[in-house]
């Protein structure tokens, strides 16, 4: 299954996120962003699957992402 | 000798069994840093820290990351009218100000940072909501207003105090430190509600919580590391973390969770009607003893405190004569200044504040023993 990363700008934001996709049946992860991007330290979503939906369901529920990669295998 | 608090508006003891096992628990399973590594400690600990946040938001109908977890109420309010009034204005506070929201209020304005009114509480609501409408201005940034009053427990009209504010871009600081556990708070109409965690929340000390409805940003009253954005010299604006800067007191945050899981559990009404029985009985007993003056006003709604003073003994000496035998009630002004000029009260009262473990029949005692002083 390929994956979709989601830069979160907070832990808080990224369990908010994703325990919103896991009710919504969308398989995802935290995992702390692996390469300090311009930003510094951050956590990041990754998202099974599909990412549309799953991603607008958090822009619907005003939480701040933003892509940030993706599209390998799912492990 | 058997020691019993009623110094509870103080801070609630003893702790619910689960409140301390909750401390005891985090002190020996979430040794990491919450929000800050990625490894499995410091994952626990931040999974925790936001199931904390969770339990808050749901208790005051808050979303989790609008949840700030702060050392205590004094904290929380600082935070608030620093990080809301940083530019400038004018802010009006009630007259029942506790020291925690006068004294900063008070420190910006004789620094000539904002300008400041106080509006006068009465014990008709009517005439209290007239009061701060009166001193609203164009430039007024901030109401700060106690939910109810630590000296005597008078409870502000603070729904009515909301629709001042609203629709005036007013932001609403509700002081909740003796409403939250007693009262059925919720964040409508409120935008940042401070309240203490050690409290009606049942807590351990150190403990303090801000809540916003994210109306209104709040300026950082500190900076430091907050494991986002941290790349950059500039403090971060999200909340909660854009408040939070440094390690979170984890074992205090658990303990907090907990305490809020206690208060859903009784349920608020219940806690509420325990406390205010044992209160009924304390002022039964009290009752026709002409040297005892209450300072209850007919007409208010109060939460379960009685402030007292006994004819011809000063405050502290009534209380040091009540801790002999066994009774801690504090004295003094319980610093609320403000709240003693309203009152007529500038020597300060006997404070008698029970909580859900509080037993009637201590009541009718103390209320026997301060009949013998």
């Amino acid at each position: 299954m390929t994956y979709t990363i989601a830069a979160m700008p907070s832990y808080t934001y990224a369990v908010k996120a994703k325990r919103l996709l896991a009710a919504g049946g969308y398989p995802c992860e935290i995992k702390r962003s692996e390469s300090s991007s311009s930003e510094g330290c951050g956590w990041e979503i990754r998202i099974g699957g599909d990412p549309r939906k799953a991603l607008g369901l958090l822009k619907s529920r005003r939480i701040p992402f933003t892509l940030s990669g993706g599209d390998e295998e799912w492990s | 000798m058997e020691l019993i608090n009623f110094d509870n508006a103080a801070t609630t003891f003893p702790k619910p069994p689960s409140v301390i096992r909750a401390a005891q628990e985090a002190a020996q399973t979430l040794g990491g840093n919450a929000g800050r590594g990625g490894h499995a400690l410091a994952l626990r600990s931040s999974e925790a820290v936001f199931s904390a946040r969770e339990t808050v938001a749901e208790l005051f109908g808050a979303e989790p990351e609008n949840v700030v977890f702060a050392l205590n109420c004094t904290h929380a309010l600082n935070l608030a009218i620093h990080g809301i009034m940083s530019g400038g204005g004018h802010m009006i506070i009630s007259s029942l100000e506790h020291n925690s929201a006068a004294r900063p209020a008070a420190a910006l304005a004789q620094e000539g940072r904002i300008s400041l009114s106080v509006a006068r509480v009465y014990p008709d609501p009517d005439r209290t909501v007239e009061s701060f409408r009166r001193l609203i201005r164009r430039d007024t940034r901030a109401v700060v207003c106690t939910m109810a009053s630590n000296v005597t427990g008078q409870i502000l009209p603070i729904g009515r105090i909301a629709e001042l504010c609203a629709g005036r871009g007013i932001c609403l600081i509700a002081d909740g430190a003796q409403a939250c556990g007693v009262l059925e708070v919720r964040l409508s109409g409120i935008n940042i509600l401070c309240t203490a965690g050690h409290k009606g929340l049942y807590g351990l000390s150190g403990t303090g919580l801000l809540i916003s409805d994210g109306r209104f940003p709040i300026k950082p009253l500190i900076q430091g590391g907050t494991g986002t954005s941290s790349a950059s010299l500039i403090q971060p604006s999200l909340l909660p973390e854009s408040l939070e800067s440094g390690t979170l007191n984890i074992p205090g945050i658990m303990s907090l969770k907990a305490g809020a899981e206690f208060v859903l559990s009784k349920g608020i009404a219940n806690i509420a009607a325990h406390e205010e029985a044992v209160c009924r009985a304390f002022l039964q007993e009290l009752g026709g003893f002409d040297r005892v003056r209450i300072y209850r006003s007919p007409g208010a709604d109060h939460v379960p405190i009685v402030s007292f003073n006994v004819e011809g003994i000063p405050p502290e000496k009534v209380s040091a004569a009540l801790s002999e035998k066994g009774f801690c009630l504090r004295a003094g002004l319980h610093c609320a200044p403000l709240a003693h000029d309203t009152n007529g009260t500038k020597n300060g009262t006997v404070r008698f504040s029970p909580s859900v473990f509080s037993r009637t029949q201590d009541a009718v005692r103390l209320a026997e023993k301060i009949k013998e002083l």
